[in-house]
Protein backbone atom coordinates (compact mmCIF):
# COMPACT_ATOMS: atom_id res chain seq x y z
CA UNK A 1 0.00 0.00 0.00
CA UNK A 2 1.39 3.13 -1.06
CA UNK A 3 2.60 5.24 0.73
CA UNK A 4 3.20 3.09 3.52
CA UNK A 5 1.76 3.93 7.27
CA UNK A 6 5.61 5.40 8.24
CA UNK A 7 5.50 7.74 5.21
CA UNK A 8 2.03 8.88 6.40
CA UNK A 9 2.67 8.98 10.08
CA UNK A 10 6.24 10.74 8.81
CA UNK A 11 4.60 13.29 6.61
CA UNK A 12 1.55 13.99 8.80
CA UNK A 13 3.74 15.11 11.72
CA UNK A 14 5.81 17.52 9.05
CA UNK A 15 2.58 18.93 8.04
CA UNK A 16 1.78 19.16 11.23
CA UNK A 17 4.48 20.55 12.60
CA UNK A 18 4.92 23.46 9.56
CA UNK A 19 1.26 24.94 10.46
CA UNK A 20 -1.64 24.64 7.96
CA UNK A 21 -3.71 28.00 9.48
CA UNK A 22 -2.45 30.48 7.24
CA UNK A 23 -5.10 29.66 4.10
CA UNK A 24 -8.08 30.65 6.85
CA UNK A 25 -9.83 28.76 8.77
CA UNK A 26 -11.94 26.76 6.21
CA UNK A 27 -8.68 25.11 4.60
CA UNK A 28 -7.52 24.50 8.40
CA UNK A 29 -10.62 22.59 9.51
CA UNK A 30 -10.69 20.55 6.00
CA UNK A 31 -6.93 19.86 6.35
CA UNK A 32 -7.25 18.73 9.72
CA UNK A 33 -10.37 16.25 8.62
CA UNK A 34 -8.44 14.88 6.07
CA UNK A 35 -5.75 14.67 8.32
CA UNK A 36 -7.18 12.83 10.89
CA UNK A 37 -9.05 10.49 8.43
CA UNK A 38 -6.01 9.54 7.07
CA UNK A 39 -4.63 8.94 10.64
CA UNK A 40 -7.40 6.54 11.71
CA UNK A 41 -7.06 4.58 8.14
CA UNK A 42 -3.52 4.03 9.34
CA UNK A 43 -4.22 2.75 12.43
CA UNK A 44 -6.45 -0.01 10.73
CA UNK A 45 -3.98 -0.30 8.47
CA UNK A 46 -1.24 -0.99 10.83
CA UNK A 47 -3.40 -4.01 12.17
CA UNK A 48 -3.47 -5.43 9.56
CA UNK A 49 -0.61 -4.56 6.64
CA UNK A 50 1.65 -8.18 7.48
CA UNK A 51 -1.95 -9.96 7.82
CA UNK A 52 -2.47 -9.11 4.21
CA UNK A 53 0.62 -8.93 2.68
CA UNK A 54 1.28 -12.90 4.61
CA UNK A 55 -2.00 -14.56 2.89
CA UNK A 56 -1.38 -12.66 -0.54
CA UNK A 57 2.04 -14.05 -1.04
CA UNK A 58 0.80 -17.73 0.23
CA UNK A 59 -1.94 -17.25 -2.09
CA UNK A 60 0.11 -16.32 -5.17
CA UNK A 61 2.79 -18.94 -4.46
CA UNK A 62 -0.11 -21.65 -4.20
CA UNK A 63 -1.60 -20.27 -7.53
CA UNK A 64 2.02 -20.84 -9.11
CA UNK A 65 2.71 -24.10 -7.90
CA UNK A 66 -0.83 -25.16 -9.38
CA UNK A 67 -0.35 -23.09 -12.97
CA UNK A 68 3.88 -23.66 -13.50
CA UNK A 69 3.20 -27.24 -14.89
CA UNK A 70 0.46 -25.95 -17.87
CA UNK A 71 3.32 -23.06 -18.79
CA UNK A 72 5.25 -24.01 -22.23
CA UNK A 73 7.63 -20.88 -21.70
CA UNK A 74 10.46 -22.37 -19.67
CA UNK A 75 12.11 -19.23 -17.99
CA UNK A 76 8.93 -18.44 -17.00
CA UNK A 77 7.80 -21.66 -15.59
CA UNK A 78 11.44 -22.06 -13.63
CA UNK A 79 10.78 -18.71 -12.67
CA UNK A 80 7.20 -19.67 -10.77
CA UNK A 81 8.74 -23.37 -9.43
CA UNK A 82 10.78 -20.98 -7.79
CA UNK A 83 8.59 -18.48 -6.35
CA UNK A 84 6.22 -21.25 -5.36
CA UNK A 85 9.08 -22.63 -3.34
CA UNK A 86 10.55 -19.53 -1.54
CA UNK A 87 8.85 -18.82 2.23
CA UNK A 88 8.89 -15.45 3.62
CA UNK A 89 11.44 -15.39 6.51
CA UNK A 90 10.93 -12.00 7.83
CA UNK A 91 7.20 -10.81 9.27
CA UNK A 92 8.67 -7.07 8.26
CA UNK A 93 6.60 -5.03 6.30
CA UNK A 94 9.52 -3.93 4.17
CA UNK A 95 10.54 -7.58 3.70
CA UNK A 96 7.10 -9.03 2.93
CA UNK A 97 6.97 -5.62 0.32
CA UNK A 98 9.81 -7.06 -1.24
CA UNK A 99 8.59 -10.80 -1.46
CA UNK A 100 5.29 -8.97 -2.36
CA UNK A 101 6.39 -7.00 -5.42
CA UNK A 102 7.70 -9.36 -7.54
CA UNK A 103 5.60 -12.04 -6.65
CA UNK A 104 2.74 -9.64 -8.46
CA UNK A 105 5.26 -8.73 -11.15
CA UNK A 106 5.64 -12.41 -11.94
CA UNK A 107 1.48 -12.98 -11.54
CA UNK A 108 1.46 -10.16 -14.71
CA UNK A 109 3.98 -11.85 -17.12
CA UNK A 110 1.82 -15.45 -16.07
CA UNK A 111 -1.04 -13.74 -16.76
CA UNK A 112 0.06 -12.39 -20.04
CA UNK A 113 1.43 -15.48 -21.16
CA UNK A 114 -2.08 -17.32 -20.03
CA UNK A 115 -3.90 -14.18 -22.35
CA UNK A 116 -1.26 -14.90 -25.32
CA UNK A 117 -1.90 -18.63 -25.19
CA UNK A 118 -5.64 -18.58 -24.55
CA UNK A 119 -5.67 -20.26 -21.85
CA UNK A 120 -8.79 -19.73 -20.26
CA UNK A 121 -8.52 -21.53 -17.32
CA UNK A 122 -5.93 -20.32 -16.12
CA UNK A 123 -7.18 -16.75 -16.70
CA UNK A 124 -10.06 -17.69 -14.70
CA UNK A 125 -7.85 -18.95 -11.57
CA UNK A 126 -5.38 -15.53 -11.95
CA UNK A 127 -8.87 -13.43 -11.66
CA UNK A 128 -10.25 -14.93 -8.82
CA UNK A 129 -6.59 -14.54 -7.14
CA UNK A 130 -7.00 -10.98 -8.22
CA UNK A 131 -10.41 -10.34 -7.08
CA UNK A 132 -9.38 -12.40 -3.83
CA UNK A 133 -6.83 -9.74 -3.42
CA UNK A 134 -8.73 -6.81 -4.28
CA UNK A 135 -11.47 -7.85 -1.68
CA UNK A 136 -8.71 -7.96 0.95
CA UNK A 137 -6.88 -4.71 0.03
CA UNK A 138 -10.22 -2.66 -0.07
CA UNK A 139 -9.84 0.30 2.48
CA UNK A 140 -13.07 0.70 4.82
CA UNK A 141 -13.95 3.56 6.20
CA UNK A 142 -16.57 2.65 8.45
CA UNK A 143 -15.56 1.34 11.78
CA UNK B 1 -2.97 41.74 4.32
CA UNK B 2 -1.48 38.46 3.14
CA UNK B 3 1.29 38.58 0.88
CA UNK B 4 -0.67 36.70 -1.95
CA UNK B 5 -3.71 38.90 -1.07
CA UNK B 6 -1.21 42.07 -1.84
CA UNK B 7 0.07 40.26 -5.04
CA UNK B 8 -3.35 40.11 -6.23
CA UNK B 9 -4.36 43.07 -5.44
CA UNK B 10 -1.37 44.77 -7.26
CA UNK B 11 -2.46 42.66 -10.11
CA UNK B 12 -5.84 43.09 -10.50
CA UNK B 13 -5.14 46.93 -10.34
CA UNK B 14 -3.31 46.88 -13.72
CA UNK B 15 -5.07 44.15 -15.54
CA UNK B 16 -8.62 45.31 -15.14
CA UNK B 17 -7.42 49.42 -15.16
CA UNK B 18 -9.05 49.74 -12.14
CA UNK B 19 -5.85 51.77 -10.21
CA UNK B 20 -8.90 52.10 -6.49
CA UNK B 21 -9.22 48.43 -6.50
CA UNK B 22 -9.24 46.47 -3.51
CA UNK B 23 -9.24 42.58 -2.30
CA UNK B 24 -10.83 41.31 0.65
CA UNK B 25 -11.30 38.13 2.19
CA UNK B 26 -8.86 36.30 0.69
CA UNK B 27 -9.21 32.49 1.74
CA UNK B 28 -7.97 28.97 0.75
CA UNK B 29 -11.20 26.60 -0.48
CA UNK B 30 -10.79 22.96 0.82
CA UNK B 31 -10.33 20.11 -1.47
CA UNK B 32 -8.57 19.81 -5.42
CA UNK B 33 -5.08 18.82 -5.71
CA UNK B 34 -4.08 19.50 -9.20
CA UNK B 35 -5.02 23.73 -8.53
CA UNK B 36 -4.52 25.94 -5.23
CA UNK B 37 -8.43 27.34 -5.07
CA UNK B 38 -8.85 30.35 -3.50
CA UNK B 39 -12.31 33.09 -2.93
CA UNK B 40 -11.80 36.71 -2.45
CA UNK B 41 -13.97 40.35 -2.73
CA UNK B 42 -12.89 42.31 -5.52
CA UNK B 43 -14.10 46.21 -4.29
CA UNK B 44 -13.76 48.58 -7.66
CA UNK B 45 -16.27 50.99 -9.89
CA UNK B 46 -18.13 50.86 -6.98
CA UNK B 47 -19.43 47.90 -6.95
CA UNK B 48 -18.23 44.23 -4.94
CA UNK B 49 -17.75 41.22 -6.90
CA UNK B 50 -17.23 37.62 -5.62
CA UNK B 51 -13.89 36.20 -7.36
CA UNK B 52 -12.45 32.82 -7.31
CA UNK B 53 -8.70 32.37 -7.65
CA UNK B 54 -7.35 29.06 -9.64
CA UNK B 55 -3.94 28.68 -9.07
CA UNK B 56 -1.21 25.78 -10.22
CA UNK B 57 0.10 24.10 -6.97
CA UNK B 58 3.84 23.55 -6.34
CA UNK B 59 2.81 19.96 -7.85
CA UNK B 60 0.44 19.42 -9.58
CA UNK B 61 -1.67 15.53 -9.21
CA UNK B 62 -2.14 15.42 -12.85
CA UNK B 63 0.14 17.13 -15.46
CA UNK B 64 -2.62 19.56 -16.71
CA UNK B 65 -3.17 22.96 -19.07
CA UNK B 66 -4.11 25.70 -17.55
CA UNK B 67 -4.93 27.34 -20.33
CA UNK B 68 -7.28 24.99 -21.84
CA UNK B 69 -9.37 24.70 -18.84
CA UNK B 70 -9.85 28.65 -19.12
CA UNK B 71 -10.86 28.16 -22.89
CA UNK B 72 -13.59 25.50 -21.80
CA UNK B 73 -14.91 27.92 -19.14
CA UNK B 74 -15.59 31.03 -22.01
CA UNK B 75 -17.06 28.25 -24.40
CA UNK B 76 -19.20 26.29 -22.19
CA UNK B 77 -20.14 29.82 -20.63
CA UNK B 78 -21.03 31.59 -23.80
CA UNK B 79 -23.12 29.25 -24.75
CA UNK B 80 -25.51 29.49 -21.85
CA UNK B 81 -24.59 26.32 -19.91
CA UNK B 82 -24.29 26.91 -15.90
CA UNK B 83 -20.27 27.72 -16.06
CA UNK B 84 -19.16 30.14 -13.98
CA UNK B 85 -17.90 33.45 -15.75
CA UNK B 86 -13.54 32.94 -16.39
CA UNK B 87 -12.58 36.84 -15.97
CA UNK B 88 -8.40 36.68 -16.43
CA UNK B 89 -5.70 34.13 -17.51
CA UNK B 90 -2.20 34.86 -16.39
CA UNK B 91 0.25 32.53 -17.83
CA UNK B 92 3.60 34.31 -16.55
CA UNK B 93 4.17 33.17 -12.98
CA UNK B 94 5.70 36.14 -11.76
CA UNK B 95 2.91 38.13 -10.49
CA UNK B 96 1.59 35.03 -8.30
CA UNK B 97 4.52 33.24 -8.52
CA UNK B 98 2.84 30.52 -10.21
CA UNK B 99 0.29 30.93 -13.17
CA UNK B 100 -3.41 31.13 -12.80
CA UNK B 101 -6.77 32.21 -13.93
CA UNK B 102 -9.85 33.94 -12.09
CA UNK B 103 -13.55 33.57 -12.29
CA UNK B 104 -16.68 34.39 -10.98
CA UNK B 105 -17.68 33.00 -7.83
CA UNK B 106 -21.04 31.23 -7.28
CA UNK B 107 -22.22 32.02 -4.50
CA UNK B 108 -24.87 30.63 -1.76
CA UNK B 109 -24.70 26.87 -3.36
CA UNK B 110 -23.00 23.39 -2.69
CA UNK B 111 -21.68 20.56 -4.11
CA UNK B 112 -22.51 16.73 -3.71
CA UNK B 113 -19.95 14.89 -1.61
CA UNK B 114 -18.78 11.58 -2.76
CA UNK B 115 -18.84 10.07 0.73
CA UNK B 116 -22.52 10.74 1.54
CA UNK B 117 -24.96 8.56 0.76
CA UNK B 118 -27.50 10.61 0.01
CA UNK B 119 -25.68 13.99 -0.97
CA UNK B 120 -28.15 15.69 -3.07
CA UNK B 121 -31.41 14.82 -0.36
CA UNK B 122 -35.01 16.12 -1.51
CA UNK B 123 -33.40 17.08 -5.14
CA UNK B 124 -31.83 13.88 -5.70
CA UNK B 125 -34.29 13.71 -8.87
CA UNK B 126 -34.44 17.17 -10.00
CA UNK B 127 -30.41 17.96 -9.86
CA UNK B 128 -29.86 14.33 -11.51
CA UNK B 129 -32.18 15.44 -14.59
CA UNK B 130 -30.21 18.15 -14.85
CA UNK B 131 -26.94 16.44 -14.53
CA UNK B 132 -27.23 14.40 -17.04
CA UNK B 133 -29.27 17.36 -19.48
CA UNK B 134 -25.86 19.17 -19.04
CA UNK B 135 -23.52 16.49 -19.71
CA UNK B 136 -25.93 15.78 -22.96
CA UNK B 137 -25.83 19.35 -24.07
CA UNK B 138 -22.08 19.35 -23.61
CA UNK B 139 -22.03 16.22 -25.51
CA UNK B 140 -23.76 17.85 -28.41
CA UNK B 141 -21.34 20.62 -29.09
CA UNK B 142 -19.03 20.74 -32.15
CA UNK B 143 -15.87 21.69 -30.83
CA UNK B 144 -15.41 23.57 -33.67
CA UNK B 145 -18.34 25.72 -32.84
CA UNK B 146 -17.21 27.01 -30.09
CA UNK B 147 -13.52 28.16 -30.83
CA UNK B 148 -11.91 24.11 -29.48
CA UNK B 149 -11.76 22.35 -32.71
CA UNK B 150 -7.74 22.69 -31.68
CA UNK B 151 -8.07 21.28 -28.03
CA UNK B 152 -5.86 18.73 -26.87
CA UNK B 153 -6.85 15.05 -27.70
CA UNK B 154 -7.72 12.83 -30.91
CA UNK B 155 -9.98 13.65 -33.27
CA UNK B 156 -9.63 10.41 -34.93
CA UNK B 157 -12.93 8.57 -34.64
CA UNK B 158 -11.11 4.83 -34.44
CA UNK B 159 -8.15 6.05 -32.88
CA UNK B 160 -9.72 8.00 -29.54
CA UNK B 161 -10.29 5.49 -27.30
CA UNK B 162 -6.44 4.00 -27.78
CA UNK B 163 -5.42 8.02 -28.01
CA UNK B 164 -7.01 7.88 -23.93
CA UNK B 165 -5.46 4.35 -23.08
CA UNK B 166 -1.84 5.44 -24.30
CA UNK B 167 -2.86 8.20 -22.16
CA UNK B 168 -3.60 7.04 -18.59
CA UNK B 169 -1.09 3.93 -19.12
CA UNK B 170 1.90 6.74 -19.68
CA UNK B 171 0.68 7.77 -16.10
CA UNK B 172 0.97 4.57 -14.60
CA UNK B 173 3.73 3.46 -16.12
CA UNK B 174 5.43 6.81 -14.86
CA UNK B 175 3.70 6.97 -11.16
CA UNK B 176 3.52 3.12 -10.03
CA UNK B 177 5.54 2.61 -6.62
CA UNK B 178 4.54 -0.86 -6.50
CA UNK B 179 3.34 -3.58 -9.18
CA UNK B 180 -0.35 -2.85 -9.86
CA UNK B 181 -1.31 -6.23 -11.58
CA UNK B 182 -5.09 -4.84 -11.92
CA UNK B 183 -4.39 -2.17 -13.68
CA UNK B 184 -1.96 -3.46 -15.88
CA UNK B 185 -4.74 -6.35 -16.39
CA UNK B 186 -7.63 -4.04 -17.23
CA UNK B 187 -4.97 -1.62 -19.70
CA UNK B 188 -4.15 -5.09 -21.68
CA UNK B 189 -8.39 -5.87 -21.87
CA UNK B 190 -8.83 -2.16 -23.17
CA UNK B 191 -6.51 -2.67 -25.85
CA UNK B 192 -7.20 -5.92 -26.68
CA UNK B 193 -11.29 -5.18 -26.84
CA UNK B 194 -11.46 -1.78 -28.70
CA UNK B 195 -14.70 -0.40 -28.37
CA UNK B 196 -16.84 1.15 -31.60
CA UNK B 197 -15.35 4.31 -33.13
CA UNK B 198 -16.63 7.22 -31.32
CA UNK B 199 -19.99 8.59 -32.96
CA UNK B 200 -18.83 12.41 -32.94
CA UNK B 201 -15.78 13.69 -31.51
CA UNK B 202 -16.97 16.22 -28.94
CA UNK B 203 -15.33 18.15 -25.60
CA UNK B 204 -14.43 15.85 -23.12
CA UNK B 205 -14.86 18.04 -19.51
CA UNK B 206 -12.67 14.60 -18.33
CA UNK B 207 -14.47 15.11 -14.78
CA UNK B 208 -17.81 15.11 -14.96
CA UNK B 209 -19.25 13.85 -11.53
CA UNK B 210 -20.21 14.35 -8.22
CA UNK B 211 -18.20 16.31 -6.10
CA UNK B 212 -17.96 18.88 -9.77
CA UNK B 213 -20.68 20.94 -9.65
CA UNK B 214 -22.75 23.29 -7.32
CA UNK B 215 -26.13 23.50 -6.81
CA UNK B 216 -28.12 26.03 -4.98
CA UNK B 217 -30.85 25.37 -1.94
CA UNK B 218 -33.59 25.01 -4.74
CA UNK B 219 -31.69 21.92 -6.02
CA UNK B 220 -30.71 23.70 -9.28
CA UNK B 221 -27.47 23.22 -10.96
CA UNK B 222 -25.90 26.41 -11.29
CA UNK B 223 -22.05 25.75 -11.91
CA UNK B 224 -20.10 22.60 -13.18
CA UNK B 225 -16.44 23.18 -11.98
CA UNK B 226 -12.86 21.52 -12.49
CA UNK B 227 -12.43 20.98 -16.10
CA UNK B 228 -8.77 20.99 -16.53
CA UNK B 229 -8.89 17.46 -17.72
CA UNK B 230 -11.05 18.77 -20.78
CA UNK B 231 -10.09 17.48 -23.86
CA UNK B 232 -11.85 16.67 -27.28
CA UNK B 233 -12.74 12.93 -27.53
CA UNK B 234 -15.20 10.03 -27.35
CA UNK B 235 -18.24 11.59 -25.53
CA UNK B 236 -18.69 8.61 -24.14
CA UNK B 237 -16.15 9.03 -21.69
CA UNK B 238 -17.85 11.15 -19.66
CA UNK B 239 -20.87 9.43 -19.49
CA UNK B 240 -18.66 6.16 -18.17
CA UNK B 241 -16.93 8.38 -15.92
CA UNK B 242 -20.04 10.08 -14.28
CA UNK B 243 -21.74 6.55 -14.08
CA UNK B 244 -18.47 5.17 -12.02
CA UNK B 245 -19.58 3.64 -8.98
CA UNK B 246 -16.81 5.20 -6.68
CA UNK B 247 -19.05 8.72 -7.15
CA UNK B 248 -21.74 7.11 -5.37
CA UNK B 249 -20.20 4.92 -2.65
CA UNK B 250 -20.30 1.92 -4.42
CA UNK B 251 -23.88 1.93 -5.36
CA UNK B 252 -23.76 1.38 -9.18
CA UNK B 253 -27.87 1.53 -9.61
CA UNK B 254 -27.83 5.38 -8.64
CA UNK B 255 -24.35 6.65 -9.89
CA UNK B 256 -23.04 10.00 -8.32
CA UNK B 257 -26.34 9.06 -6.04
CA UNK B 258 -28.79 10.69 -8.23
CA UNK B 259 -31.51 9.17 -10.60
CA UNK B 260 -31.35 5.38 -11.52
CA UNK B 261 -28.57 4.36 -14.12
CA UNK B 262 -31.25 3.84 -16.55
CA UNK B 263 -33.05 7.08 -16.79
CA UNK B 264 -29.72 8.96 -16.32
CA UNK B 265 -28.50 7.39 -19.86
CA UNK B 266 -31.98 7.86 -21.24
CA UNK B 267 -31.73 11.64 -20.77
CA UNK B 268 -28.14 11.69 -21.81
CA UNK B 269 -29.57 9.86 -24.94
CA UNK B 270 -32.37 12.33 -25.75
CA UNK B 271 -29.95 15.92 -25.28
CA UNK B 272 -26.99 14.61 -26.86
CA UNK B 273 -28.83 13.10 -29.95
CA UNK B 274 -26.17 10.07 -29.46
CA UNK B 275 -26.57 6.34 -28.02
CA UNK B 276 -25.36 5.20 -24.89
CA UNK B 277 -24.47 1.25 -27.04
CA UNK B 278 -24.01 -0.86 -24.39
CA UNK B 279 -21.23 -2.79 -25.62
CA UNK B 280 -19.38 1.06 -26.30
CA UNK B 281 -21.04 1.87 -22.77
CA UNK B 282 -19.22 -1.26 -20.65
CA UNK B 283 -15.51 -0.35 -22.35
CA UNK B 284 -15.97 3.54 -21.49
CA UNK B 285 -17.30 2.26 -17.88
CA UNK B 286 -13.69 0.13 -17.48
CA UNK B 287 -11.94 2.73 -18.78
CA UNK B 288 -13.46 5.07 -16.25
CA UNK B 289 -12.04 2.85 -13.81
CA UNK B 290 -8.75 2.36 -14.96
CA UNK B 291 -8.57 5.98 -15.55
CA UNK B 292 -9.53 6.72 -11.40
CA UNK B 293 -7.14 4.22 -10.34
CA UNK B 294 -4.20 5.89 -12.69
CA UNK B 295 -4.78 9.22 -11.01
CA UNK B 296 -4.55 7.67 -7.77
CA UNK B 297 -1.66 5.91 -8.53
CA UNK B 298 -0.48 9.00 -9.14
CA UNK B 299 -1.56 10.69 -5.96
CA UNK B 300 0.25 8.01 -4.21
CA UNK B 301 3.48 9.38 -6.08
CA UNK B 302 3.02 12.78 -5.18
CA UNK B 303 2.81 12.16 -1.44
CA UNK B 304 5.05 9.31 -1.23
CA UNK B 305 7.99 11.28 -2.84
CA UNK B 306 7.34 14.30 -0.97
CA UNK B 307 6.23 16.55 -3.91
CA UNK B 308 2.47 17.55 -2.56
CA UNK B 309 2.04 16.09 0.61
CA UNK B 310 -1.60 17.52 0.83
CA UNK B 311 -3.29 14.28 2.66
CA UNK B 312 -6.05 14.41 0.09
CA UNK B 313 -3.26 12.38 -2.01
CA UNK B 314 -2.57 9.76 0.63
CA UNK B 315 -6.45 9.14 1.10
CA UNK B 316 -6.94 8.80 -2.60
CA UNK B 317 -3.63 6.22 -2.97
CA UNK B 318 -5.38 4.25 -0.43
CA UNK B 319 -9.33 4.31 -0.44
CA UNK B 320 -9.56 5.84 -3.86
CA UNK B 321 -7.09 3.04 -5.28
CA UNK B 322 -8.60 -0.13 -3.63
CA UNK B 323 -12.31 0.86 -4.63
CA UNK B 324 -10.93 1.21 -8.30
CA UNK B 325 -9.25 -1.78 -8.18
CA UNK B 326 -11.91 -3.98 -6.49
CA UNK B 327 -14.27 -2.53 -9.17
CA UNK B 328 -11.86 -3.68 -12.21
CA UNK B 329 -11.00 -7.09 -10.57
CA UNK B 330 -14.80 -7.77 -10.26
CA UNK B 331 -15.67 -6.45 -13.71
CA UNK B 332 -13.04 -7.95 -15.58
CA UNK B 333 -13.09 -11.05 -13.74
CA UNK B 334 -16.72 -11.46 -14.63
CA UNK B 335 -16.19 -11.48 -18.14
CA UNK B 336 -12.66 -13.61 -18.35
Amino acid sequence: MSPEVGTILGLTTQKIASGFGADGAAFAAGTAGLLAMVLSLSAKEYDRAADIRCAENNDLRALFAALAPGVRDAALKAKLEDAAAAKDASLRISALNESNYALRRLLTALQIDAEDNGARDAERRIWAVLKAMADRRLVQLGP
Amino acid sequence: MSELSQKLQAYLRTKLAAPDLAVSGLARIPGGASRETYRFRAHYDGSERGLILRRDPPASLIETERAAEYRAYEAFHGLGLPVPAPVVLELDAAPLERPFFIMEEIENCQTGSIMSPDPYGPHRDSVGRQFYTVLGRIAAVDPRDVGLGDFEGETDIHNVAMHEVARWEKVVEEDEREPQPIARAAIRWLKRNPPPPAQKISVVHGDYRTGNFLFDDGGTIRAILDWEMSHLGDPLEDLGWAIDPLWAGGNAAFPGGMIARAEAIRIWEETSGLKADPEALQWWEIFASLKGAAIWISAACEYAEGRNIDPINAFSGWFCLSFHNKVLADRLAALS
